[in-house]
């Protein structure tokens, strides 16, 4: 077993592991951070293929979907803020309506 | 393959697994920061310096001091689990969850032992980046020239995403 394959099912491992975060959670908080490991599994394996191919483009892309995590953490957080200022809880199970 | 990284690997998965299975919000926060700092270090054992330190001041920096102070902010408390009312949904998420691994895991061991000649390399090998002046170097050079069109895109988004935070959190004046 090579330091490709490990990185890889490491990537797998991380993966599910945030899916199972979205899944199971009911705190929109969690399943934010539960994408943010999804995202961190995905960066992970483009960094491993790339890098074992020999090619770049897997760091380029990986550095703009780290931008893309940043701004979507940003706008996720405080559309949280506003759940909670509306119904009073984060909880998926409380936001009902779409109207606040 | 380096002990380093087989133990990084392993921090990780502990870290991400106890991030699942931890019942308080602030715990799953520092386990998740835990992951992301192991990840830069695994980046900067392969040798992609400028990723790791991207990884370190960005996610492990910027991200995760947003989610902490949110955590602290909306005031959260315990979470009650109540995905232990369902138990049925419980097994069958997690059966999902292995069946992906396990899939993934598969395809990925038979593609690495069965299609390793097949890929062809690219010119990139660490031998010649580190001839060009290194990774950082190489990187921003390609940054800079062949990508700089999605450069100036994604700092725009950047700039939506943080009038759009602003305008979205701030509280409504009458």
């Amino acid at each position: 077993m090579t330091n490709d394959v490990l990185l890889q099912i490491l990537a797998a491992f991380l993966f599910c592991t945030g899916m199972l975060v979205v899944l199971l959670r009911r705190d929109t908080i969690m399943i934010l951070m539960g994408i943010e490991l999804l995202l961190n599994a995905a960066n992970l394996s483009l960094v491993a293929f790339s890098k074992s191919a020999g090619m770049i483009e897997g760091q380029l892309q990986v550095f703009f979907v780290i931008t893309i995590a940043a701004a979507e953490s940003a706008v996720g957080l405080s559309i949280l803020v506003n759940l909670y200022r509306n119904f009073g809880s984060i909880k998926t199970q409380s936001a009902t309506t779409l109207k606040g | 393959m380096s002990p380093v990284i087989v133990i990084l690997s392993v921090i990780s998965a502990v870290l991400a697994l106890t991030m699942l299975f931890t019942r308080n919000a602030i715990t799953s926060a520092i386990c998740l920061l835990g992951v992301l700092i192991m990840t830069a270090g695994i980046y900067g054992l392969i040798g992609e310096h400028l990723i790791a330190t991207i990884q370190l001041v960005v996610y492990a920096g910027a991200i995760m001091v947003l989610f902490i102070f949110s955590i602290m902010l909306l005031n959260l408390n315990t979470e009650e689990r109540d995905y232990k009312d369902h138990p049925g949904a419980f097994a069958g998420a997690v059966a999902l969850g292995l069946g992906v691994f396990g899939f993934l895991a598969y395809a990925l061991t038979e593609h690495f032992r069965s299609h390793r000649g097949d890929v062809v390399p690219g010119p990139f090998t660490s031998e010649y980046v580190a001839s060009l002046g290194g990774n950082s170097k190489v990187l921003a050079h390609s940054l800079f020239t062949q990508y700089y069109v999605s450069f100036e895109v994604i700092s725009l988004a950047l700039l939506i995403a943080v009038v759009a935070a602003v305008v979205l959190a701030k509280r409504k004046f009458d």
